[in-house]
């Protein structure tokens, strides 16, 4: 009866707690036969072990109960020889969870790593490919190496790709039943297989896979979700203005430009445009396709809104993009192309290629383009109802090995800025003469190097974690639960590495364990709560003691952005003397300020998709067209069919071979070409389509109208021009001879990911209703 | 179009949206032929079919579908919430209040459809007791002398208005349960249905005038809604181009980038007003006294009534005029528009930014009103020139002209669209899964 009664209280506890959130009672179940097998797998050789992993094989369909239990029960046995790690029941419960197609929420230093693998190996014994998509190179490599021989015990092969890799390596990585991969190197494989134009250059065969396994779930699904990867290459007709840069210097705020108020966008005045119409040498900017006011544009955008060591560092002769939402310098990103020329222009560096954009995709169209999907994250339940509306996919916890003993405090609110700071170095320094080791997670770079500074103005020393590479990164989190330690992170930085207390060894383990474990400090609330829980997880790993507190004041920009009323509000009790404010209304606000961000958010999210939906669908139809023509001969047949004479001749001249080759080159160009054209369309037509509003129609609508009929064109077309080009193009021994007739393949071509688009018009409409409101407030003031 | 409907129909969940409508439609229809408690039934019957109609109520009428006579259940139809819409997105050029809860998106125009719904009740309860007295005092059928609420207790008056408030509030929610579910704009739906039914009674009215007359005035009829449907398709497309992407200084878009102005950008809404503001006179007239004789009452009578009158033709006309520019105006903000573009980098090639883009567009947008307006109140006075086939009152019921032609076109083209374009959007979805 008490056992019932407490089976109750905790699912209805659990229910109270996570909602959103599926049942693994089933598995639970699973467990204890689990446990009951243990001892005879123990006894089987390495070997034995292999082939009874190897009679799972035996059928396609998902792992029943009973063979689940087999399975898991392998697996344990697998990962302690090979490892010296016994997999946890909650482990075993994550993999259960996940093999069914769920994202499982698991702790911090929990083993995700471990589980992740056995449930890649559990979706290969049944003949399913899996890329295991993790956040960034340097954790897939590391992952794919640490669980190999875990992998090659249960017969499983596993390979991994990264930036640096070589097209045969990925071949070999792509071929093996469990590959690991960052999702933009693999979403980048995917866009380049798109582009060759012979088949044996493709890497991701066969494509896609069968399961996709996400690490960092949330981190990849919602916060990357709407990150385009780009494929662009070099086009003619590109230069830059090194003049326009100089032009614009000289306007001056105010009189020349005008920016708004959150800095998102900038425009000349009417004497701003006379002024560079002077120095242009009298032109008309505003004519018709005049040459030079997209220059203007994206020059003064780069001199007006975009801030040196804010915004972008130079390093090397080279600008590279600060991430600011994670606060790291991000190697592979660029602005849209113009942007990105005209702050080289601005800087004065050697411009990087520029061209076109060839193809893009964004992470949630390349996540949905797997059967299946599953995957593991630290903070899941928070955004269960996104991962259902935009994946179809549940959410299901499961319960850390030990339970969390992480104390954590009510957020600090302070008056201004500057006495949240004075209050927090307070805090450090006042925390570190004990020992216990500190770590701050700030918002930016910027932050983060003002905290450094601050804390050796005051003797102390201190790692900051910001702008190096992934490999270095970890080592340097690893040690950030040092006895004595002050470590200054941003908010990504290091995820995926365990912080261990008394260092990566655990040596002080006790010691740092007296003192209340890991101190997690966060200078400010991210946009997301899920983002605050992902910095307080660093503390409290597998039931380690642990606090977590949150700074913030009324000047935050989080605040100022999207609650203003809270400067409105009359405090009940004044501040006190350190300009801590108590008052629960205030501090209510805090919180609603960032739940309006995550509102704003979403709404971009979902307006985003609606839009990009449509031209992902093409993008897959297109696609299967050219792997059509790739693989087979439907180019040589087009023109068989309607250039026959032309086509008997060159087949007589120089072989059914060779002339096929050529004629599926030239369908590929022309392909190629339209697609891109048509991208290009589909984001003019995307940026005005809002004002067909006025004219009562529903954009959306409208939007579908404009790109549906002209997409229906691109294969006519296509084919239409490949056959007008079969005719005079000159086809010899080496094959077509494309470039000699204007018809130029980009010469070279490069990817890169767009994080923040400045010019994305969803944004704005989102921004703008959360403007209207700001101004209002201000009015009121 | 034809071939639309029929793979909307083979599109599993686009025939689900749409029988769904049509279900909503037969719900609705349903209740405006179901009398009100209280009302005898045949004494309506043999009033509506004794008395002509005299002008009062024909727009509220036709905007009922009939129901207004009938004291159904639905007799107020959607007319009260269409009222109450058209105040308060007045309302908002003058509260301050609500052209920032216009302003706030989502949310803040949630908050106004709040607030229309609260009019709208307030509205369908006025509207409802008028009838009511009317209809108590024998005066709904003017000559009519049959009791037509025979109870004449307080407490049945009571339970009819009521009911029609209550009648008024279910067809809100019905219209909202066509907008969210099914497909097109469920008031608008609503309203092209009321408009629709009225189509066989008045058809069968011209039939008794014989065949020839019958025959001409549909062909007659096929005219105008031709021609009402390209004068509603036709816009001005002002070029627009944003200068902010550089891609190999190419511009795609092409004829696919403008900012559109329709030619009647006004829609129906100054007919509505220009007839309902010369329904005034007579209204305050009969308010007054019941004798026709004191001189100011018969000028009204003989001028702004009569509607075969060129004097009422005319004032109706420079009305409808007048509202399709002060509507404009109100509703459509050039400047802002103007800032707008130049906040995001667009721009009208050959114009400067700021104020050079607002002038001109106010200058195009005054051009294109010009012959919008004039079309306006061409097909609004239509109808005055055929009483002798319809019956004197009859204007706005004639289901080729007024209002009701616009309304019925301007709603069908919407939903078509509308069908076509998730159509599209369908077609590739299972296409590939």
């Amino acid at each position: 009866m008490a056992k019932m009664l407490a089976k109750v209280k905790g699912r209805l506890r659990r229910f109270l707690e996570r909602p959103a959130s599926v049942e693994l009672t089933k598995y639970e179940a699973l467990l204890p036969k689990i446990a009951d097998r243990e001892e005879d797998i123990a006894k089987l050789s390495d070997e034995e072990l292999t082939s009874r992993v190897g009679k799972l094989r035996a059928s396609e369909r998902e792992l029943a109960d009973d063979e689940l239990v087999e399975f898991c029960a392998l697996a344990r046995e697998a990962a302690k020889r090979a490892l010296d790690e016994r997999p946890y029941d909650v482990q075993l419960l994550g993999v259960m969870g996940m093999l069914s197609g769920h994202v499982v929420q698991m702790a911090t230093g929990e083993g995700k790593t471990l589980a992740g693998a056995l449930t890649a190996a559990g979706f290969a014994v049944r003949g399913k490919r899996v890329h295991v998509i993790s956040v960034n190179d340097y954790l897939a490599k590391r992952d794919a190496e640490w669980m190999r021989p875990v992998y090659e015990l249960l017969g499983v092969s596993v390979g991994y790709v990264g930036e640096k890799v070589s097209a045969e390596h990925r071949r070999e990585a792509y071929a093996s039943e469990v590959c690991y991969g960052s999702v933009s190197e693999i979403g980048f494989d995917l866009l380049r297989d798109r582009l060759v134009t012979k088949a044996e250059d493709q890497v991701q065969v066969p494509n896609p896979a069968a399961v996709a396994l996400v690490d960092e779930a949330d981190s990849v699904l919602v916060d990357e979700a709407k990150v385009p990867l780009v494929m662009a290459g070099s086009a003619e007709g590109v230069e830059r203005d090194a003049d326009m840069a100089e032009i614009v210097r000289r306007l001056r705020a105010g009189v020349h430009y005008e920016e708004d108020e959150d800095g998102r966008n900038a425009w000349l005045t009417p004497s701003g445009a006379k002024a560079v119409e002077k120095a242009l040498g009298g032109v008309d900017l505003y004519a018709e396709d005049s040459p030079y006011l997209a220059a203007v544009n994206v020059a003064l955008h780069a001199h007006a809104l975009l801030e040196r060591d804010v915004d972008y560092i130079v390093r090397d002769n080279k600008v590279q993009l600060i991430n600011t939402s994670r606060g790291r310098i991000a190697a592979l990103q660029r602005w849209p192309d113009g942007l990105q020329a005209a702050v080289e222009a601005k800087e004065a560096v050697a411009a990087t290629e520029s061209g076109e954009v060839l193809d893009s995709i964004t992470v949630q169209a390349l996540i949905a383009r797997y059967p299946k999907v599953a995957g593991m994250t630290g903070t899941a339940v928070a955004v269960a109802e996104q991962l259902r509306e935009f994946y179809k996919l549940e959410v299901a916890v499961i319960a850390p090995n030990k339970p969390c003993i992480r104390e954590d405090e009510l957020t600090r609110l302070y008056t201004t800025e500057e006495a949240k700071e004075d209050a927090l170095i307070k805090e450090i320094v006042a925390t570190h003469e004990t020992g216990r080791p500190i770590l701050v997670g700030t918002l930016d770079v910027a932050e983060s190097e003002r905290i450094a500074k601050r804390l050796s103005e005051n003797d102390l020393a201190c790692v900051v974690l910001n702008a190096k590479n992934d490999a270095e990164e970890a080592a340097i989190v690893a040690e950030a639960g040092a006895y004595n330690a002050i470590t200054v992170s941003t908010q990504m930085a290091g995820r995926g590495t365990d912080i261990r207390l008394g260092g990566h060894d655990e040596a002080d383990h006790d010691k740092v364990a007296e003192l209340g474990g890991l101190y997690v400090i966060g200078t400010g609330h991210y946009p997301s709560s899920r983002l605050d829980d992902q910095l307080r997880g660093r503390a409290g790993r597998q039931g380690d003691p642990g606090g977590s507190v949150f700074f913030s004041s009324m000047e935050d920009e989080q605040l100022a952005q999207y609650a203003p009323e809270v400067q409105l509000h009359v405090l009940k009790e004044p501040p006190g003397e350190d300009g801590l404010i108590k008052d629960k209304t205030a501090r209510a606000f805090v919180a609603h300020a960032q739940r309006v961000a995550e509102g704003v958010e979403l709404e971009i999210h979902r307006n985003t998709w609606r839009y990009t939906r449509l031209i992902e669908q093409q993008r897959d139809i297109i696609m299967e067209h050219r792997d059509k023509i790739l693989h087979s001969d439907v180019a040589d047949t087009l023109f068989e069919k309607h250039a026959p004479e032309r086509h008997k001749e060159l087949v007589e001249e120089l072989g059914a071979e060779i002339v096929a080759e050529a004629a599926r080159q030239i369908l590929l160009y022309h392909l190629d070409r339209r697609w891109v054209d048509h991208l290009g369309y589909t984001s003019d037509v995307r940026e005005t389509v809002h004002l067909r509003a006025l004219a009562k129609e529903t954009p959306i609508d409208e939007f579908h109208r404009a790109v549906v009929p002209a997409f229906n064109q691109i294969v006519p077309e296509a084919h239409e021009t490949a056959i007008a080009s079969f005719d005079t193009v000159k086809i010899g021994e080496n094959g077509a001879e494309l470039e000699e007739a204007g018809l130029k393949r980009p010469t070279s071509t490069w990817t890169y990911m767009v994080y923040d688009n400045p010019w994305d018009s969803d944004a704005e409409q989102a921004l703008k209703k959360v403007r209207a409101h700001v101004k209002k407030v201000k009015a009121e003031r | 179009m034809l071939g639309a409907f029929r793979s909307a129909l083979a599109t599993p969940d686009l025939r689900k949206k749409i029988l769904f409508t049509l279900g909503i439609i037969v719900l609705y229809r349903v209740g405006a032929l179901l009398p009100s408690p209280g009302v005898s039934y045949p004494n309506v019957q043999k009033c509506i079919a004794n008395v002509q109609q005299d002008g009062i109520y024909s727009l509220l009428n036709l905007f009922s579908g009939g129901a207004l006579l009938q004291l159904s259940v639905f007799a107020l139809g959607i007319m009260p919430y269409i009222t109450a819409s058209i105040i308060i997105q007045l309302l908002t050029v003058v509260i301050p209040r609500f052209e920032q809860l216009k302003k706030e998106g989502q949310a803040g125009q949630g908050k106004l459809t709040q607030y229309t719904r609260y009019l709208t009740i307030a509205l369908a309860i006025l509207q409802a007791t008028g009838i009511v007295a009317l209809a108590d005092r024998g005066q709904l059928f003017g000559e009519c002398q049959d009791d037509i609420i025979p109870g004449d207790k307080i407490f049945t008056l009571i339970l009819i208005v009521i009911t029609m408030t209550a009648g008024t509030a279910v067809i809100m929610w019905l219209g909202e349960l066509i907008t969210e579910r099914g497909i097109g704009n469920g008031m608008s739906l609503l309203m092209f249905v009321n408009i629709a039914a009225r189509i066989p009674y008045e058809g069968k009215i011209i039939w008794d005038k014989g065949p020839i007359t019958f025959t001409v005035i549909c062909l007659f009829g096929l005219a105008i809604i031709a021609s009402v449907v390209f004068m509603e398709q036709g816009q001005r497309r002002i070029p627009v181009q944003y200068a902010k992407r550089m891609i190999g200084r190419r511009m795609y878009g092409g004829t696919s980038t403008y900012l559109p102005l329709k030619v009647n950008q006004a829609g129906v809404i100054p007919v509505i007003f220009a007839s309902s503001l010369l329904y005034l006179p007579d209204l305050i007239s009969r308010l007054i006294g019941g004798s026709q004789d004191s001189g100011w009452q018969r000028f009204i009578q003989q001028y702004l009534v009569q509607q075969d009158s060129w004097v009422h033709i005319l004032v109706y006309f420079a009305l409808i005029i007048f509202f399709t520019y002060f509507y404009i105006t109100i509703t459509f903000n050039v400047n802002e528009r103007a800032e707008e573009m130049r906040k995001f980098g667009g721009f009208i090639p050959g114009i400067r930014p700021g104020r050079p883009t607002s002038e001109y567009l106010n200058f195009v947008l005054q051009r294109i009103t010009l012959p919008g307006s004039i079309y306006l109140g061409i097909i609004a006075i239509l109808p005055n020139f055929f009483l002798s086939v319809t019956g004197t009152g009859n204007n706005q019921n004639f289901p080729f002209g007024g209002t009701a032609v616009l309304i019925m076109v301007g709603v069908g083209l919407d939903t078509v669209k509308q069908i076509e374009s998730q159509l599209m959007q369908r077609n590739y979805e299972g296409f590939l899964r």
